[in-house]
């Protein structure tokens, strides 16, 4: 059995993997049981070779148990009406304002700037939550599902029964909304803060 | 040549490209296409850069 440092140093990445987990799951109580299920098979487990951080072990634990749970909820009937909404979050043409009538810019992109300056800070990441929070649900989930956990497109159609042009759709849309969230609510004010 | 082929994708286009090419990899003419458009589209170059950046982002979200 690992030693109470260790449990510590696990314990310390609580608040991370909930947050991962509750934008994946949508779900509190879930979340939370996912979480717990993580930290016990961390504890007993000795798969840590401290190759990779301890936080990137923990999340490959945790992408697995969030897995599971998707599994899980989908063979339950009242889930699928939950995840059946998608349709709704796959329409393309949502960011058609974006672009003229002959697909051209009508608002360019605006200058980021200095990319790292901006990943180095910890501000930065708030704002990133912040705008993954404003993702439609299942969009969120698809996007964390490829971004974060790094499943292949293969293995989240498969996870989720969706086909491979609704994924595309969806990280689409996913990385659209992102970016224009990120542009108007750190990039734009960056001037004026620094 | 050049002309027909850069107007071959729209920017609209080339965004979608772009999303496509972080999930698997463009057919050759996608390619193609795509980076003759980055060539002479600066907005699509920076958008290309900004996606590249997301990606960082929820590499570092993890770590």
């Amino acid at each position: 059995m690992a030693d109470p440092a260790f449990g510590d140093q696990i314990n310390a990445h609580r608040g991370y993997l909930l947050r991962v987990a509750q934008l994946q799951l949508r779900d509190q109580d879930l979340a939370e049981d996912v979480v717990q299920e993580t930290l016990v098979a961390a504890l007993a487990g000795s798969g840590f070779s401290g190759k990779s951080s301890l936080k990137t072990w923990l999340t490959g634990i945790l992408k697995h148990k969030i897995v599971d749970a998707i599994r899980h909820k989908q063979r339950e009937p009242q889930a699928v009406a939950s995840f059946g909404s998608l349709d709704a979050e796959l329409d393309i043409d949502a960011f058609d304002a974006l672009f003229g009538e002959k697909g051209g810019w009508d608002a360019p992109p605006a200058d980021w700037g200095d990319p790292e300056e901006s990943l180095n800070r910890h501000q930065f990441m708030e704002i990133m939550d912040f705008c993954l929070e404003k993702l439609p649900p299942n969009t969120a989930r698809v996007f964390m599902m490829r971004e974060v956990m790094e499943l292949e497109t293969e293995e989240i159609c498969k996870e989720l029964t969706i086909t491979a042009n609704n994924l595309w759709v969806i990280l689409y849309r996913a990385r659209m909304a992102l970016r224009q969230c990120l542009e108007q609510n750190w990039f734009a004010g960056k001037g004026a803060r620094d | 040549m050049f002309h027909k082929l850069t107007h071959g994708v729209t920017c609209k286009e080339a965004t979608q490209l772009v999303s496509k090419m972080l999930d698997r990899p463009l057919s050759f003419g996608q390619r193609v296409r795509l980076r003759l458009h980055l060539l002479v589209c600066a907005a699509c170059s920076r958008f290309e850069r900004q996606m590249r950046m997301l990606r960082l982002a929820m590499r570092k979200y993890r770590e």
